[in-house]
């Protein structure tokens, strides 16, 4: 189901917001201008991972290089510190869990007053844009 | 079969002196340096140390050669333990002692191979050891000591790694060490029986710092063979660590992969002392299952002597797994021949 | 309009069995708070000259949300991770339905200090615990005890232990000598002597170091179970446990896999060995299930979890394995998710519950 999260212009640049949908809470994260959704629940043992600091990939090829990696950032889980991938959901340390993740994206007002059905927070207008998440 | 732990040491100073200076013959004299044979380590007395440590190749064939008839076996003089920290003596000493071991034993039996001795105190002067002598390919790793100034994995060793690896040589940590500070985190051992056991503990700083200083991810190639340190101990520590790393990886993100990874991959353990009980087959068969019998290699550690627990472990592998421990895995390690019939890994 | 008076219910009192106790939790005391509570004298000392021995965390940072779990950080301005124990109860207690908590005060890690400094911090500590345990009744505590100095230490033992909510007196896993030495044995003596278990604690400012300085906290992280490895290896070596046959220990937050293989070594070494240590007459791994008792966090997480049920069978700690969260740290383990599938109903039901209560005598039912 597509959700609402919010209008494009109260959602700031590395900004989050956490989501009820059913029975699930979700984490939506804004990365510069990319958008991110995983579970708000980390496969290890539960924690709040949305809760979590996000931080950009490290290259390091040898000890003493620590480049920091423009590339899909990490969330890292608020207990253990477990590291997973935003855009996949996949843990750092390959072979455990990963964490579900969801797609999200930008719609105009009218492309989501035009269906299908959206969930909706509140009200949409026709001319703003929209952070939607597909859950 | 290959025997990966077989010491050796010079009886007397008097041994070395044709491999010493003018200098440091007179400075042995004068200090009445006596090479007293590890007492530390293995007291004389103690059921554990066993006879005395084969100084010449005849008592080495009768005692070792002739009697189980290795394939190879692997030499470690740890006599540069009880060098003090006059670093000009050290690489002196470790120099000394490489030279009579090429002359006394490698020179006359083409199974004999050995752990070149360095300087324990100055990573350059075993920098320059390893130029000396690493493309001599009877000398198959370097002698690590375990008790000593910083754990293995430190910066300062980073260059002698990848001399010994640019010269394909192993690391051979070994037990024991420079005697000196308190050898446990605990503080001093009052009793040899604590002290005795330290060795395990001691082993797994330095495993959990070559990894964690990124030894492996700069020395893709390095090897590392545990002597004498016991190995029942590795599945607890990997489940430790990788589940530590998991959290703090971003300390050391040279790590790219889970420390139990780089372990399998890089590290190897003798089986002497195996320290596992002889009368609960199920629980050790497990415990060898955790940690893999690929990597275990043969040692006797003669003259040593650990008790039955060696015994137990070879009537519980299976019998690919104890020819594997008791050849394969040591000829593989050590890039030697593989045994008649044996395959090439 | 009237007011109509009401009298309070008293809560009916039903009993129920219990089945959560966390034998791992740290309160913190903020250095501020024990500066208004200490004697003046101490204060003015801290604040002029400071404590003599870092924090630990000033040789290894703790490179993990500066050791905490994220969430557990109090919203009031200058609170600290397990400072605030509303916080504590909402996020611990009541959320996971725990029944007694063991408060681990690590406020004294190292205890090189004048004498009389470190026992007033140990009296502003346990003090202050007890206001917890007063306002909390689920909340139960270990003394801490100024341990370099025994004498003082005792001395503090006998003046707390007729509260039956000390249940245990607490040490760090690194101190001047090992801890199994002589020097300490008077503090174990009086432990033994009010009934109380001697829990040793992963952390400790490290006087000794074996081969030298790691690098990282990840290496000292890891080394917590090879510290504590070394001094349970003293206890038995030193015949602690034979000179005090009532003393019981608890180690605490160092891991559980290793006590098998590392009790194994020990009678390895011991069947050959044993004329050195003529206080040690019988088998080490036998001491070790008589008197020693491990609680849980973190716990391995081996990638089979059958594993882990086989290492428990190996070093016989069903009865032994007390379940511990480690809040507010960030290797916190959860009740509900830590311990593996590999264990059976009644080992679970022993490790959350039974054993602690039998140790610590801790009542089975609790009120509602």
């Amino acid at each position: 189901m597509r959700v609402v999260v919010a209008p494009l212009d109260e959602f700031p640049p590395d900004s989050r917001r956490i989501v009820r949908v059913g029975g699930r809470e979700i984490g939506v994260f804004r990365v510069d201008d990319r958008f991110y959704a995983v579970r708000n629940r980390c496969p290890h043992q539960g924690g709040p991972l949305c809760i979590g600091r996000i931080f950009s990939r490290i290259v390091s090829e040898q000890p003493g290089e620590f480049e920091l990696d423009a590339g899909p950032p990490l969330l890292v889980c608020p207990w253990h510190g477990w590291q997973y991938d935003v855009a996949t959901g996949q843990s750092y340390s390959r072979g455990d869990p990963r964490v579900k993740s969801y797609g999200v994206s930008v719609a105009s007002g009218s492309e989501l007053v035009a269906g299908p059905h959206v969930v909706e927070t509140y009200p949409v207008t026709v001319t703003e844009q929209y952070v939607v998440l597909d859950a | 079969m290959i025997d990966c732990d077989v010491h050796c040491a010079p009886a007397s100073l008097e041994t070395l002196a044709p491999y010493l200076s003018d200098y440091w013959r007179e400075y042995t004299a004068t200090a009445g340096i006596r090479l007293v044979g590890m007492a530390n380590a293995y007291p004389p007395g103690a059921p554990t140390s066993g006879e005395a440590v084969p100084s010449d190749y005849d008592t080495l064939c009768k005692r070792v050669l002739e009697t189980d008839s290795p394939r190879h076996v692997v030499l470690n003089c740890l006599t540069i333990c009880e060098a003090h920290r006059n670093p000009y003596y050290q690489a002196a000493l470790a120099s000394a002692l490489n030279d009579w071991m090429r002359d006394e034993f490698l020179a006359r039996d083409s199974r004999l191979r050995a752990s070149m001795v360095v300087s324990t105190v100055d990573p350059d002067d075993a920098v320059a050891e390893v130029e000396r002598l690493g493309d001599d390919p009877r000398f198959v790793q370097i002698l690590l000591p375990i008790r000593t100034d910083a754990p293995y994995g430190n910066r300062r060793y980073h260059r002698l790694f990848a001399a010994a690896e640019e010269h394909n040589l192993a690391l051979g940590l070994h037990a024991w060490g420079r005697a000196g500070h308190a050898p446990t985190t605990s503080g001093y051992t009052l009793s040899y029986l604590e002290d005795y056991v330290s060795n395990q503990t001691i082993a797994q700083t330095h495993v959990v710092s070559l990894v964690s200083e990124g030894v492996f991810d700069r020395m893709p190639d390095l090897r590392v063979a545990l002597m004498e340190c016991g190995f029942a101990w590795l599945p607890a520590l990997l489940w430790r660590f990788d589940k530590d790393w998991k959290g703090v990886w971003r300390e050391v993100p040279w790590v790219k992969e889970r420390p139990s990874v780089y372990v399998r991959r890089h590290v190897r353990a003798t089986t002497a002392p195996t320290h596992l009980p002889t009368d609960q087959p199920a629980h050790v068969r497990e415990l060898i299952d955790m940690v893999g019998a690929e990597l275990l290699m043969h040692a006797s550690d003669y003259p040593h002597n650990h008790g039955a627990s060696a015994g137990a472990l070879y009537e519980l592998l299976t019998e690919t797994a104890r020819e594997d421990v008791r050849d394969a895995n040591a000829a593989a390690f050590y890039g030697l021949d593989p045994a008649p019939g044996g395959e090439v890994r | 309009m009237s007011v109509v008076q009401t009298t309070p219910e008293t809560p009916t009192e039903v009993p129920r069995s219990v089945s959560l106790v966390d034998c791992d939790i740290h309160p913190t005391l903020t250095h501020p708070e024990l500066l208004k509570r200490i004697a003046g004298r101490w204060r003015r000392h801290l604040e002029r000259f400071g404590r003599r021995t870092p924090m630990i965390t000033e040789f290894y940072p703790r490179t993990a949300n500066a050791g905490f779990r994220l969430d557990s950080w109090p919203e009031a301005p200058g609170g600290f991770p397990g400072s605030d124990l509303g916080l504590l109860r909402t996020q611990l207690l009541d959320e996971f339905g725990i029944d007694y908590g063991i408060l681990n005060c690590l406020g004294l890690l190292s205890c090189h200090e004048v004498p009389a400094l470190a026992a007033e911090i140990t009296r502003v500590l346990n003090d202050w615990m007890l206001e917890w345990m007063d306002e909390e009744p689920r909340l139960v505590g270990a003394l801490v005890v100024p341990y370099e100095y025994p004498d003082l230490a005792v001395r503090e033992i006998e003046r707390r232990a007729s509260d039956p909510r000390w249940v245990q007196v607490i040490l760090p896993d690194s101190a001047e000598d090992p801890l199994g030495s002589r020097k300490y044995w008077p503090i174990y003596e009086a432990a033994v002597a009010h009934g109380l278990p001697v829990a040793v604690h992963t952390a400790g400012y490290w006087p000794h170091l074996d081969t030298g300085w790691p690098s990282y906290y990840l290496e000292e992280h890891v080394a917590n179970s090879m510290r504590m490895q070394s001094q349970l290896t003293n206890f038995i070596c030193e015949g602690t446990f034979d000179a005090l046959p009532g003393l019981r220990l608890v180690v605490t937050e160092a891991g559980v896999s290793w006590s098998a293989p590392l009790a194994w070594s020990l009678d390895s070494a011991w069947e050959l060995l044993r004329d050195d240590s003529p206080p040690i007459d019988r088998r080490p791994s036998e001491i070790v299930r008589e008197h020693v008792w491990f609680t849980t966090q973190p716990i391995e997480e081996p990638d089979d979890p059958s594993e882990f049920a086989q290492v428990v069978q190996h070093a016989g700690l069903d009865d032994r394995l007390l379940f511990a969260t480690d809040y507010p740290h960030w290797d916190f383990d959860s009740p509900t998710q830590a311990l593996p599938r590999s264990l059976s109903d009644q080992q679970r039901h022993k490790i959350l519950a039974g054993n602690a209560c039998a140790l610590y005598g801790l009542p089975l039912s609790a009120r509602a």
